[in-house]
């Protein structure tokens, strides 16, 4: 039995956080925050709009970091859960290629992406289809899904790269189409660095 | 009087929604880092930024609440506007004041103490995102348009103090 992606986006999408009394969310191993979209996108925006042509690449740069970062340490956090442990493991039986297969019904689930595997050559290669993706809203020129491309590099790395916490950077990923475009849907390439 | 939360999710794309409004999961790994990049592009307006899109976003998230809840006594205002902090997982707020500005403290901060986490003690405040929060619980509940109030950290977790201190001032 390979993963049931929509059985696992059901079941993870049940999933609500919740502070405790210090009004902070300690949960995956990290402290989680619950944003408002449009604040994020409006700073995306705004903060690619403030930098000069020259300058745009490290500010994007920056963005895709952040995500990277994020999702690299929260990843190995949610793979190890409770919660992936009850719904997703045991449905695993291709290894790395389920439990990348559960982490992007995870993304979906929780409102990241709505999005998949199209193709995976393991620790190769891996395109993503993203049907919707809040970032998809945000306004600016060009691609903009740092938050996806970030999360997409990061998952690889766990699933492929050296063990935790050693195998950061290993791959990278580019968007090559994007809805904030015009195109039908989001796509994102993970590839060796 | 506690917030009241809705919860919603849209079936079709998934997305998350706290009482209306579009809400996602990060971690205090990206919070740190965003703000390290503002820090970092400080000579592009990089902190006035992060604080002025949290400012106008927050601002929105409460004179929604307070319409739909007709929530009009304004220590009741400032009081919810605290419980959105903490709902967010940004840390414990207590806020004092009136129209004219006032004093807020962080027992607990979400930034602060996420950074520390990832990169050790820092030799100043940084919690730009806060001092948004702030302005826009000082302008909704004394029903103000953004940029009335401007808010200044004074002492801050991430630096060795116990709590976070903020001013606010009429601007």
């Amino acid at each position: 039995m390979t993963v049931m992606r929509d059985t696992a986006v059901k079941a993870l999408a049940k999933v609500q956080v919740q502070s405790d009394e210090n009004g902070l969310i300690p949960e995956y191993e990290v402290l989680v925050n619950l944003l408002p979209v449009k604040l994020l996108n409006a700073f995306s925006e705004r903060i690619m709009a403030a930098a000069p042509p020259e300058r745009k690449a490290e500010v994007e740069s920056g963005l895709v970091r952040a995500a990277y970062e994020c999702g690299y340490h929260t990843g190995c956090g949610i793979i190890t859960s409770d919660i992936f442990n009850d719904v997703v493991m045991p449905m695993v039986t291709e290894d790395e290629k389920d439990i990348l297969r559960g982490a992007y019904a995870a993304f979906t689930a929780w409102g990241w992406a709505k999005s998949g595997i199209v193709q995976l050559k393991p620790a190769e290669k891996m395109i993503i289809r993203a049907l919707d993706y809040y970032e998809a809203d945000s306004g600016g020129e060009g691609l903009r899904g740092y938050m996806l491309r970030g999360l997409s590099q990061a998952f690889f790395d766990l699933a492929y790269a050296e063990t935790y916490p050693d195998g950061m950077d290993t791959y990278v990923c580019h968007q090559t189409k994007g809805i904030e475009v015009g195109d039908p849907h989001g796509e994102f390439v993970v590839v060796k660095k | 009087m506690a917030l009241n939360l809705e919860f919603t999710m849209n079936n079709e794309t998934y997305r998350h929604s706290l009482n209306g409004h579009e809400v996602v999961m990060h971690s205090h790994h990206y919070l740190a880092l965003i703000t390290k990049m503002v820090e970092d592009l400080t000579d592009l307006g990089g902190p006035e930024i992060l604080s002025d899109v949290t400012e106008e976003t927050i601002i929105t998230i409460l004179n929604d609440y307070f319409q739909k809840h007709s929530l009009n006594d304004t220590e009741e205002r400032l009081r919810a506007g605290e419980d959105y902090f903490s709902t967010f997982g940004l840390g414990r707020m207590y806020v004092s004041g009136g129209a004219d500005g006032g004093d807020v403290r962080l027992t607990s901060s979400h930034l602060d103490e996420g950074w520390t986490m990832k990169w050790g003690p820092h030799d100043r405040p940084v919690n730009h995102l806060a001092r948004g929060f702030i302005s826009a619980i000082f302008s909704a509940a004394f029903n103000k348009p953004a940029k009335s109030y401007g808010t200044t950290e004074t002492a801050s977790i991430i630096t060795g103090a116990p709590e976070s201190t903020f001013i606010v001032t009429a601007l």
